[in-house]
């Protein structure tokens, strides 16, 4: 056999052959087993499937939020954002090696300008990037629970009145012997709160808490994660507004305060606030968005077109009163 | 094999001697127990709702009404698109024709809005209207 004669001339990457005779579908398609037996049909259900023990009945009453959005403010969203001739304002992405040295050779990717983690890329405006109400995050982290961890269980159950969903536990993740807080100790609760639960918890917010906080001037104009995700706290005094604490205030005698995110589709901050005002949300404070976004149509662009460096410019907010 | 038997025996016998142990008749102390109700009133447990049972012929009715259903949703979805695409291209054209006529009303046209607030006094509305409908004599506060 020629296979079994090596010699240092040929190599046993010459006798194979170049391409995959059989097309790897194999590594492509997922068999699930459980489908190919006959066996179990109940528990190959869907989960949309009503005989499925998943199910879970989804749209059963109007929402108002949802329907308000849909009906008001998704067209003046359009209207207000829309700029002529816009385009896209590239995020700060990660870079390339500059290959002077060959161990720059598959090495990962730099990291981008100025930051860690790579900027998304601000798109124009269209019918179809309208900001959008999503979801809602309720993270109640109660510091004392380190020393009485069944403060942690009444933070948790004060979510779950509050808002009708299922808390999920916050444990430390980190050993801080100065402050005796080691790993694995309940903390607190959090929960993220989607549909129409998420809905009933902002008109709840927005039409009865917030309004009746005597020194409550707005959310500030400087919150938010750049990325159109804005976020403020609620005191413990302040919990003590929702109606389901208020009207059994005995069983309550300490509430937690909590961080409330309010997640948007918005691409930037200052999206993000016109449209939570139009949800009813106050905004105070003088707003910065960066000058990078203030520069997006098209003729701008061509005429400096060396990247301007993140600088933030005040932008005038109407006031609220 | 003897070990194992032993093994299996083994929490019978615990069994026995806690039952010798002294029981407590107060219960939990206060504060425990007020753990315990918090905790029962968060978990699971019996507030599952029962599992519908459907017979064939409902089956395949729920099935076809649900179906029905999402082919409405996504058309409702569809049209909401089209009239919010046709906006956008309304937006356009203006935006074009108001360039070739007048560069300086254009320019004051397509500026940013990023500071752009809704009125707080806009309202989600209600199914049922309130009771005082119209503030007719309502004015603005002025900020100091």
């Amino acid at each position: 056999m020629v296979l079994s004669l090596r010699c240092f001339s040929t190599t046993a990457a010459a006798y194979k052959v170049g391409c995959a005779m059989v097309k790897p579908i194999h590594h492509k398609v997922k068999i699930k087993k459980k489908l190919l037996s006959p066996r179990f049909p109940e528990l190959k259900l869907d989960p949309s499937d009503v005989k499925s023990p998943h199910f879970r009945p989804y749209l059963t009453g109007p929402d108002r939020v949802k329907d308000f959005y849909h009906n008001t403010l998704k067209q003046d969203l359009l209207l207000i954002g829309y700029r002529h001739d816009q385009i896209d304002v590239e995020g700060v992405k990660r870079r390339h090696w500059d290959m002077t040295s060959p161990y720059h050779l598959n090495r990962p990717l730099r990291k981008p300008r100025g930051q860690v983690v790579p900027s998304p890329t601000i798109e124009a405006r269209n019918w179809k990037n309208i900001p959008q109400f999503e979801t809602i995050t309720l993270n109640c982290w109660v510091k004392e629970a380190k020393l009485y961890p069944q403060l942690a269980v009444a933070a948790a159950l004060e979510l779950q009145q509050i808002t009708g969903c299922r808390p999920e536990p916050l444990y430390a993740k980190t050993n801080v012997p100065t402050w005796k807080v080691r790993p694995g100790m309940k903390m607190g609760a959090k929960i993220t709160l989607a549909g129409k639960y998420a809905s009933q918890f902002l008109s709840t917010l927005t039409e009865i808490v917030l309004p009746r906080i005597r020194d409550f001037k707005g959310v500030s104009n400087r919150a938010g994660d750049r990325y159109g995700n804005i976020a403020f706290g609620l005191q413990p005094e302040h919990i003590k507004l929702f109606p389901e604490i208020e009207n059994n205030q005995d069983s309550w005698p300490h509430t937690f305060g909590m961080d409330v995110t309010l997640h948007t589709s918005a691409q930037t901050d200052a999206e993000a606030r016109i449209l939570l005002s139009g949800l009813g949300i106050p905004f105070t404070g003088s707003e910065r968005v960066p000058k990078t976004l203030l520069k997006d149509v098209k003729e701008e662009a061509e005429k400096d077109e060396v990247p301007v460096k993140e600088q933030e410019a005040e932008v005038k907010s109407e006031s609220q009163a | 094999m003897f070990s194992r038997l032993a093994r299996r025996q083994l929490p019978a016998v615990r069994q026995l001697q806690q039952a010798r142990l002294k029981r407590s008749k107060a219960g939990l102390n206060p504060d425990a127990q007020r753990v315990v109700t918090q905790l029962s009133v968060m978990s699971a447990g019996r507030k599952m709702p029962k599992m519908l049972k459907l017979c064939n012929e409902d089956y395949v009715k729920h099935k076809t009404i649900m179906k029905a259903w999402s082919v409405r949703r996504k058309e409702q979805i569809r049209e909401e698109e089209e009239v919010l695409k046709k906006q956008y291209e309304g937006m356009k054209e203006a935006s074009e024709d108001l360039k070739r006529v007048n560069e300086r009303l254009f320019e004051l046209s397509n500026r940013h809005e990023y500071g752009k607030r809704f009125p707080l006094e806009l309202r989600v509305p209600t199914e049922y209207p309130a009771r005082q409908v119209w503030y007719y004599d309502y004015v603005r506060k002025r900020e100091e």
